[in-house]
């Protein structure tokens, strides 16, 4: 087991199993590998390289160029908790402007409905020098229990990730640690999938945050009204753009290192963020599911529930006719909510509430971290808008977790390949592959894209999926045609449930919808099915 | 324990006189105090009154006062629904008509059609009535300081001598924008929409707490905005506190903050130096332009927002937010009971509280929106 899991110094993840019996979580000591904790001292511990905390060596220690490290570390500082930190950068006079952010998996569930039920709130915070982009993040809870820290270093060009874990500091690795094999979706980089920051609720209405959408709602005498960084407390609305940034940040860096001497060192890590989901963002309607009424206006579901639409429209510019997303008749979702039984369930404390997540409609979409590294790896030239478009119309009908664009990952070689005509290279070996292989196959369907000729694949793709959007729309107004977007919806939940990604039991409903059910997928006629890894018809 | 002796003008603009001054004072508090008394019972039902909203010019502000702003995003929600970035953006800047939420812009391009300035506007049109009313010639003035010298007296004003609020130089998103139009954004929506957002609603034993349920039920806005579910949020959520509440002054919406992340100009320079208030005190601003100097070598067209560049006024406006900034004291001490049942409308009523009254000023200066109650203590005298 990692650190990272060992630890109690962590958020609460109710939606994980249990690590260990209960009280069995005790704190790192001196009897772990590596020699334990030593207060004083910065240690690195990052899951999958190193078998326990151990000191860093004085070589890395000096190489440490960002705020966490120049404020605190490099002077002999080591706050304890998160007042402790904010305080410090203010006596250092470094990165001034603080943003303070809050969210909590049962935020929108009244106090005095669920008394029981823990809150669990935590504070995200950012702190930047005025007008520029943040340099430092820090995630904890109002009570400090857990105190995370992630730091841009402007020389080496990452993110350093940092957790306290008392009576000292570890270095949980860097951006980096995230792509690299043995530690990837290892300790923290389960959440920090690719190396950068993360927001799950990037979109309005950025459920379960206090934003422009939402307040949070507190008991009268919760203690928390009385922390005076709960009176700081900004809309989520700000951080989704300053999250933005940062990946975007994160990404132009990575970018200006995969090629060396016109050679594209790992293809395969680039292009696994486009053929397939290495993670999800969560995103929803904005109403708010209880106000949903059988007479009430029509539903616009999220339009990164029907494709990818963040990189086929907006990124790749594809020039699409439909006007709107597709909506569907309120009272198709309020009669779902009750015949597939949706409930809030948090099984670690009992708590079980009828209905929806309070945002109606959640669901995973292709994350902006994977559009952010296509759009600018299309941008820089790495990757031509057309083989990145060709990919993506291949099943594009399921925005994440296709297996049939995964399955083209066979295709994309792991060692090094010239950067002139890699994407042709990896094009023309599924083409030809294509050759022998059924018409519904994903080569086939690449290869069909990839026949499009340069000057058309823009409109003819578009027309694909204005027919498509066009299917979904009609279908979605039928109760037959709901329920199977329903079924789908809940099918792309559990796997998102599966990923280490879903820490609290309070993110996502449940339903009666059998565990043993298959896993679905929308076809590009609107039909929804078992999913294959075939492609789409 | 203190009370403010008059509102003054949003932003703390200088622009008005005395009379104008006076005039704008008792538009605010009228407008304060007939929210406070919500529509007539016989004609909407439990939406009246409003104990727990005050005017401050007439109720103390305790000592346990404390101000916080509401924000919200300048990009019309209402246009959230289009399939893409560029659709709605294109939405966006076609008319000022759906730029609601309390922000409107214009935008002007050089002859390639390149972006070269974005002017933004949160100033409420009752306040151009009032100076229009009280110093025209003000008017024409700052049309032609901020909108251009070719503005003439006849296209601000009618032939009765009435200011046009949809003249040609602020009703379009390419000629300029003087001040709000678009119908909702109005102050004194904000100042009925804030009273009735005082009300406590339990419903069948329930408590209401969302945004969006009690916009259904207390009907004091556009629930498709950003804004209105939002500002009566914050608003209830501080009266389920037992507080008392009031819009502090200068009653107004002021711009927020623009937020650059992800932003790039081509020399490298910050973008945010290219964002600058002409309207309005620090604190409250009411007037903002995008504009890159003159003697740098590229324009606002050149910048890019997550590797596009700006095309469209609207992207800017996705970064803007503004806010109105509320007053609580007294907070515990209410004993103002909830209201138990949603609002009712009779049939055919319209109710346009806190309305701008161009028509009845009179020799004694601006009556109010009431002026068979005229003369009062607050009442301008000539």
């Amino acid at each position: 087991m990692s650190l990272w899991e060992r630890t109690p110094e962590r958020r609460r993840a109710t939606a994980w199993p249990p690590a260990e019996p209960p009280g069995a979580a005790v704190a790192v000591t001196a009897a772990d590998e590596g020699g334990g904790l030593r207060p004083g001292t910065l240690h690195r511990g990052v899951s999958g390289v190193d078998r326990g905390p151990v000191p860093m060596s004085a070589e890395q220690f000096d190489g440490l160029r960002d705020p966490m490290a120049r404020v605190f570390f490099r002077r002999g500082r080591w706050p304890m908790t998160l007042e402790e930190v904010l305080d410090g950068l203010a006596e250092a006079g470094e990165l001034p402007a603080q943003s303070v952010y809050l969210i909590g998996e049962a935020g929108q569930i009244p106090p005095h409905e669920a008394p029981g039920l823990r809150r669990d709130f935590r504070f995200a915070i950012t702190r930047a020098e005025p007008g520029k982009d943040a340099d430092l993040l820090v995630s904890s809870d109002p009570g400090s229990v857990f105190l995370q820290v992630a730091a841009w270093d402007p020389q080496a060009r990452v993110f350093n990730y940092y957790m306290r874990i008392s009576p000292a500091w570890v270095w949980t690795g860097d951006s980096w640690s995230a792509l690299a094999p043995r530690s990837r979706g290892k300790g923290c980089f389960d959440s920090h999938v690719n190396g950068s920051v993360v927001m799950k609720e990037l979109k309005q209405p950025w459920s379960n945050w206090q934003s422009m959408s939402a307040t949070i709602q507190l008991a009268p005498d919760d203690p928390l009204r009385d922390n005076p960084l709960y009176r700081q407390v900004i809309g989520a609305e700000r951080l989704e753009l300053t999250v933005k940034g940062l990946v975007s940040r994160w990404t132009a860096a990575r970018l200006s290192t995969v090629v060396t001497d016109g050679v594209v060192t790992h293809p395969d890590r680039l292009l696994r963020q486009l053929l397939t989901s290495t993670t999800v963002n969560l995103a929803s309607t904005s109403v708010q599911s209880a106000t949903v009424a059988a007479s009430g206006q029509d539903l616009v579901l999220p339009l990164g529930f029907w494709l990818n639409a963040d990189a086929l429209l907006n990124d790749l510019g594809l020039p699409v006719g439909a006007a709107n997303a597709p909506s569907a008749p309120a009272s198709l979702y309020a009669d779902s909510v009750a015949a597939f039984g949706f409930r809030m369930e948090e099984r670690v404390s009992g708590f079980t509430r009828p209905g929806d997540t309070f945002f109606a409609f959640m669901v995973p979409e292709a994350a902006y971290e994977d559009n952010d590294v296509v759009r600018q790896a299309v941008e820089r030239g790495l990757v031509p808008a057309r083989f990145a478009a060709c990919a993506l119309m291949v099943d594009f009908s399921e925005p994440v977790f296709s297996p049939v664009r995964a399955h083209l990952m066979r295709y994309v070689p792991t060692a090094p390949v010239p950067v002139s005509t890699w994407c042709a290279d990896i094009a023309a070996a599924v083409v030809d592959a294509a050759r022998t292989l059924p018409a519904d196959s994903p080569e086939a369907e690449f290869a069909r894209n990839w026949a499009v000729p340069e000057a058309e694949w823009p409109e003819v793709f578009a027309r694909r999926v204005d027919a498509y959007l066009e299917k979904v729309a009609a279908r979605i107004r039928t109760a037959s045609g709901f329920d199977d977007c329903v079924r789908l919806a809940e099918s792309r939940r559990r796997t998102f449930k599966e990923m280490r990604l879903n820490e609290f039991a309070l993110t996502l409903p449940t339903t009666d919808i059998p565990a043993d059910a298959p896993r679905l997928r929308m076809h590009e006629d609107g039909t929804v099915g078992e999913a294959t890894s075939g492609g789409s018809p | 324990m203190t009370t403010i002796s008059a509102y003054g003008p949003p932003g703390r603009l200088t622009d008005l006189d005395d009379a104008g001054r006076q005039a704008w004072h008792v538009f605010i508090s009228d407008s304060v105090d007939e929210a406070i008394t919500g529509p007539d019972p016989a004609e909407v039902l439990h939406n009246s009154p409003r104990p727990q909203f005050y005017n401050l010019t007439r109720t103390d502000t305790a000592e346990d006062a404390v101000r916080a702003a509401v924000t919200w995003t300048a990009f019309p929600n209402r246009l959230r629904s289009a399939i893409s970035d560029r659709q709605r953006w294109q939405r966006a800047d076609a008319s000022r008509d759906v730029q609601d939420e309390y922000c409107e812009w214009s935008v002007t391009r050089d002859d390639s059609g390149k972006i070269t300035r974005v002017t933004f506007t949160c100033e409420g049109p009752e306040y151009w009535d009032v100076l229009a009313r009280t110093d025209p010639d003000k008017v024409l003035d700052l049309y032609r300081a901020h909108i251009g010298p070719a503005v003439r007296r006849s296209d601000l004003f009618g032939p009765d001598g009435r200011y046009v609020r949809r003249n040609k130089w602020n009703d379009s998103t390419t000629q300029g924008a003087m001040h709000l139009i678009q119908q909702s954004n109005t102050l004194g929506a904000e100042i009925e929409l804030a009273a009735a957002a005082t009300i406590r609603r339990v419903v069948g034993g329930r408590e209401l707490t969302g945004a969006q349920e009690l916009i259904a039920c207390a009907k004091y806005g556009v629930p498709d905005r950003n804004s209105d579910p939002h500002i009566g949020e914050v608003v209830n959520s501080v009266a389920r506190q037992k507080a008392d509440i009031a819009l502090s002054d200068p009653v107004g919406i002021y711009f927020d903050d623009l937020a650059t992340d992800g932003w790039s100009t081509p020399d490298g320079s910050d973008p945010k130096s290219f964002w600058r208030f002409e309207r309005g005190d620090t604190d409250v601003p009411v007037r903002a332009v995008y504009e890159v100097p003159g003697d740098r070598d590229f324009t606002v067209g050149d910048i890019t927002i997550a590797g596009r560049p700006i095309e469209f006024g609207a992207q800017i406006t996705d970064f803007v937010t503004v806010k109105l900034t509320a007053t609580a004291c007294r907070i515990g001490l209410s004993t103002a009971p909830p209201q138990t049942a949603c609002v009712e409308l009779a049939a055919g009523d319209d109710v346009t509280p806190g309305a701008f009254s161009p028509g009845t000023f009179s020799a004694q200066g601006y009556l109010g929106s009431r002026p068979d109650q005229a003369p009062r203590s607050t009442r301008l005298v000539a």
